[in-house]
């Protein structure tokens, strides 16, 4: 049974519609993520999930259980602000107690309990500390540490790292990660960043304009995109408009486009397109292979950035489409100016619906 | 902005700070302390904790003092409250109407309630008509309940203060710190008394300290209720003798050293926590729209409070056009009379005309200082910015009647002030003084305010294109803070033509009185004085009704304009 599950949500703010019918489950001990560009209703749907704000129409089930009509605070999903919300009134230790204290638990196990949590989050002996005399990454952690005392069913994490610094963002990861995954927690994890999303997620849903728009494993996201707005915001990807010519053996799709014949394959489940059809195809910049100079060039190099690690190519087509390359540990670097011709396996080229 | 500048504005502020407040209330301390012969003494301020009747005087202000601040902070939690969390219909006009009582004069108020809570006032009369009271033997409500009385029309006045102190610091409270507390198993009625209040604090003490002050040192409303043991009262009672008298001074001297003290536990409360540094909102609305009959509950809640509030001055308003109100439950006959009367009348016109030369001569002074003020707070760099900061708020710590003393004693012939006394013993130029210093603090919060506000790159974007200073201070920097400095000059200027103890003091002429003190002359004057002076008081609300919502609607929302 989904541990969280989401049916035909709507969620309106007087004219606009914040959430659009957005039905999802999430399974036990997953952490799933909730990604999309700002306004795009993935923190809203989450506070539809901790209670916070109530849905329009539609249900919330925990563990099948129709929780929608109650209250936050007999719920057990335990959030994480994005501002992290501790009370400045309060020192560490009385931050963390607070919920146990809530459900009355004995003096003498809240304080027990209260350093366990300390000490998962990395932080013992922090007890007595003021909320103004600790850093960002600290009070990350205590806010962490105050949610997850409680034991709740899940857990449910608002931007957490978005204050954050990008050195810090990285070591939480992995950190917040294995708290959730030690307590067999089900997670929830809302986030813009899609670095943090592939980097954690067991599973994620990207979001758009208040619907769900595809849900899967991060491999399966990036991998296999079934609309070019997902294609696009996960990572960075060439997308080229497109004429379908044929079908070809092993479910492959020949299309011509402007910068030449391609043949891609479908992921859009049900959809199979005719010929004559206008698509889109989507090709990663890294799935491209530049080779310089000999024969007959189809482009020109108009941009070399390099990185170190990786070299990227800004190339315009004989046709007049930019083409966006990049190679991994480039051996040489093509010059500004020079003719090109691109290679790429049709595995790695995406035919999309317009 | 350079140091130098910044060093000069502070001299120059201080020096004025020193001569126009530090000075005289240096003098009424000095003066309660100094016996016949110059030497230093106890002696007097012994004298009023021993003597019973200025025993009994301090004690009654104090309890007035406690007693009005817990009952306006009964009705200002709630509301601040209700209008955190919720939306319901007219909440805008309804927001800004419960603030207008701040401004309604509470001793123009208390006439009010004494035509109807009078022996022969409208209650008897209504009790009467029901059967429920013998005509023979009525009950002298004010008689009985004076101290009630007057706690009630403070707490009503002033309960505004703590309303939007209370209700600032809620706008300032990140909603995530409710939310949290709602998400790990906290009811709503556990979340108000461990989250919200605590966080709260800080507003509750800003504005209680103010209220406290206010109603413990009022001086207007005993005044009008004849209740004379109080320790204001007997202050001004003193005045007449005060050549040959001391103990007006050690009286003074006692209210001012309690008044501070109140004034800066509450600043070291604030101080010690940390609250003020709580992180900000996210821009997530949390108020829940309230539909249907609950909604309308809160729009009747609200306006209930404000017709109370106003009750007494519809009293006012009523007496104001009646031709004969005694003995009834409303006047039987109306007539526009008195107005005209009034405006025949010799005390009135003048009245007005110097209020309002004195009220405008005030706030333009403090425009002038509160600008220079906050911009050396906001903008400058310069040691000692957190001190003036300090400093120009102390006039809060000052009752009126304090300063009023310390100009008297000082415009005396051959004294210090004396100057100040133009032809005549005109008292305008003390008048504007002690007004502009006693508001100064409103106008300061709110260029402050304004200023923490406009972002510093707008001003250098302006400099960095080429325009001197001067040209950026006209074309840059005061259009942004306009709003802000029209709503503290508003209610500075709202406040002087108010004003009680400064006006009873220190105008001596008839020819000289502000508005409030031809009040009190008229309701002293036998005949239709009180009608008159009805009329007079009814063409003062009217017209601080419309320059309140004017400057509340300006800049009210931002709620700093009566933080300390």
């Amino acid at each position: 049974m989904e541990a969280i599950c989401a049916d035909s949500v709507i969620k309106d703010f007087g004219e606009v519609r914040a959430l659009d019918e957005v039905s999802l489950g999430i399974d036990p001990g997953e952490l799933f993520f909730l990604l999309g560009g700002s306004g795009c209703g993935k923190t809203t749907l989450l506070r539809c999930i901790a209670g916070l704000e109530e849905p329009t129409s539609g249900r919330i089930l925990f563990e099948g259980k129709d929780v929608t009509d109650l209250p936050t605070h007999k719920r057990e999903a335990a959030m994480v602000f994005q501002s992290y919300a501790l009370w400045p009134h309060m020192t560490v230790g009385q931050n963390i107690a607070f919920g146990l204290e809530e459900r009355k638990v004995p003096r003498s196990e809240i304080s027990d309990r209260v350093r366990e949590a300390l000490e998962m989050v990395q932080m013992p002996g922090f007890e007595d500390r003021g909320i103004d005399q600790m850093s960002g990454g600290q009070q990350q952690r205590v806010s962490l540490a105050r949610a997850l005392v409680v034991k709740p069913k899940c857990l449910l994490l608002d931007e957490p790292l978005s204050n954050l610094d990008a050195q810090l963002r990285l070591e939480m990861r992995s950190e917040i990660r294995r708290i959730v995954k030690e307590n067999g927690l089900t997670g929830v994890y809302v986030t813009h960043d899609q670095a943090e999303a592939l980097s954690m997620a067991d599973r994620l849903a990207v979001m758009d304009q208040g619907k769900v728009q595809q849900v899967g494993s991060p491999e399966k996201v990036y991998r296999n995109p079934e609309s070019s707005l997902v294609a696009s915001f996960i990572g960075e990807t060439n997308l080229l408009a497109a004429r379908v010519k044929g079908l070809e053996s092993g479910g492959l799709v020949a299309v011509e486009t402007d910068a030449g014949n391609f043949s891609g394959r479908l992921t859009l489940e049900g959809w199979s397109p005719r010929e004559g059809d206008e698509v889109a195809i989507s090709v990663r910049p890294e799935a491209i292979r530049v080779t310089g100079g000999g024969g007959e060039s189809q482009g020109e190099v108009l941009q070399t950035t390099y990185l170190g690690e990786i070299i990227q190519y800004r190339i315009r087509m004989r046709s007049g489409v930019e083409v966006q390359a990049s190679e991994m540990n480039p051996r040489s670097v093509i010059e500004q100016g020079s003719g090109v011709s691109l290679e790429f396996h049709s595995e790695d080229v995406v035919v999309l619906r317009e | 902005m350079n140091a130098r500048k910044a060093i000069i504005l502070t001299a120059a502020v201080a020096l004025f700070f020193g001569v126009f407040f530090l000075f005289p209330v240096l003098m009424v301390l000095g003066e309660a302390f100094k016996d016949k012969g110059g030497g230093f003494t106890f002696a007097y301020v012994i004298q009023i904790f021993v003597n019973p009747v200025y025993l009994e005087g301090l004690w009654n202000a104090l309890l007035l003092g406690v007693t009005s601040t817990f009952a306006a902070l009964l009705i200002a939690f709630p509301l601040a409250l209700l209008t955190h969390r919720y939306y319901f219909p007219l909440k805008g006009p309804l927001s800004a109407l419960i603030l207008v009582p701040l401004v309604l004069p509470p001793f123009v108020g208390a006439v009010g309630v004494k035509q109807m809570l009078g022996v022969k006032g409208a209650l008897n009369a209504f009790l009467e008509k029901l059967g429920m009271m013998d005509p023979a033997a009525p009950v002298d409500w004010l008689g009985e309940g004076r101290f009630w009385g007057i706690v009630i029309m403070n707490a009503l006045h002033l309960y505004p203060i703590l309303y939007m102190n209370i209700a600032a610091s809620l706008a300032h409270l990140d909603p995530a710190m409710e939310e949290a507390a709602q998400n790990l198993g906290c009811s709503p009625w556990r979340r108000l008394r461990r989250i919200t209040m605590p966080l709260t604090m800080p507003g509750i003490f800003a504005g209680g300290a103010i209220v406290f002050i206010w109603s413990f040192t009022e001086l207007g409303v005993p005044l009008v209720f004849d209740y004379s043991r109080v320790a204001p009262v007997q202050i001004y009672d003193g005045l007449k003798d005060l050549e040959s008298n001391p103990f007006p001074y050690a009286l003074v001297a006692v209210m001012l050293i309690i008044s501070s003290a109140v004034f800066l536990l509450s600043k070291a409360l604030l101080g010690r926590s940390k609250l003020g540094t709580a992180p900000r909102p996210k821009g997530r609305q949390s108020e829940k729209r309230l539909q249907g009959w609950k909604g309308w509950g809160l729009t009747a809640v609200f306006l209930g409070v404000f017709l109370l509030a106003s009750l007494p001055h519809m009293g006012v308003i009523l007496l104001s056009v009646a031709t004969d109100w005694y003995g009834t439950i409303l006047p039987e006959q109306f007539t526009g009379a008195h107005y005209d009367e009034a405006l025949g009348h010799p005390l009135v016109v003048p009245s007005i005309q110097n209020s309002l030369l004195y009220a405008s001569g005030a706030m333009l002074v403090d425009l002038v200082l509160g600008l220079a003020i906050a911009w050396v707070i906001v903008r400058s760099t310069i040691r000692g910015r957190a001190l003036l900061d300090a400093l120009v708020m102390l006039p809060l710590a000052v009752p009126g009647l304090v300063l009023a003393f310390g100009y008297l004693a000082l415009s005396q012939e051959g004294r210090a002030f004396s100057f100040l006394v133009g032809a005549n013993g005109n008292p305008a130029l003390l008048l504007v003084m002690a007004y502009a210093v006693r508001r100064l603090p409103y106008v300061v919060r709110a260029a402050v305010a304004g200023l923490q506000q406009s972002n510093v790159t707008l001003e250098e974007a302006a400099l960095s294109l080429g325009a001197s200073p001067l040209r950026m201070m006209r074309r840059i920097a005061l259009p942004l803070l306009a709003a802000n400095l029209l709503a503290g000059g508003i209610l500075a200027f709202a406040f002087a033509m108010l004003e009680v103890s400064d006006s009873l003091i220190l105008a001596q002429q008839a020819e000289h009185f502000p508005i409030t003190k031809a009040i009190y002359a008229l309701l002293n004057t036998l005949g239709n004085g009180y009608e008159l002076a009805s009329a007079l008081g009814v063409w003062a609300m009217v017209f601080l009704g419309i320059s309140i919502v004017g400057a509340v609607s300006l800049a009210g929302k931002r709620g700093g304009l009566f933080r300390m």
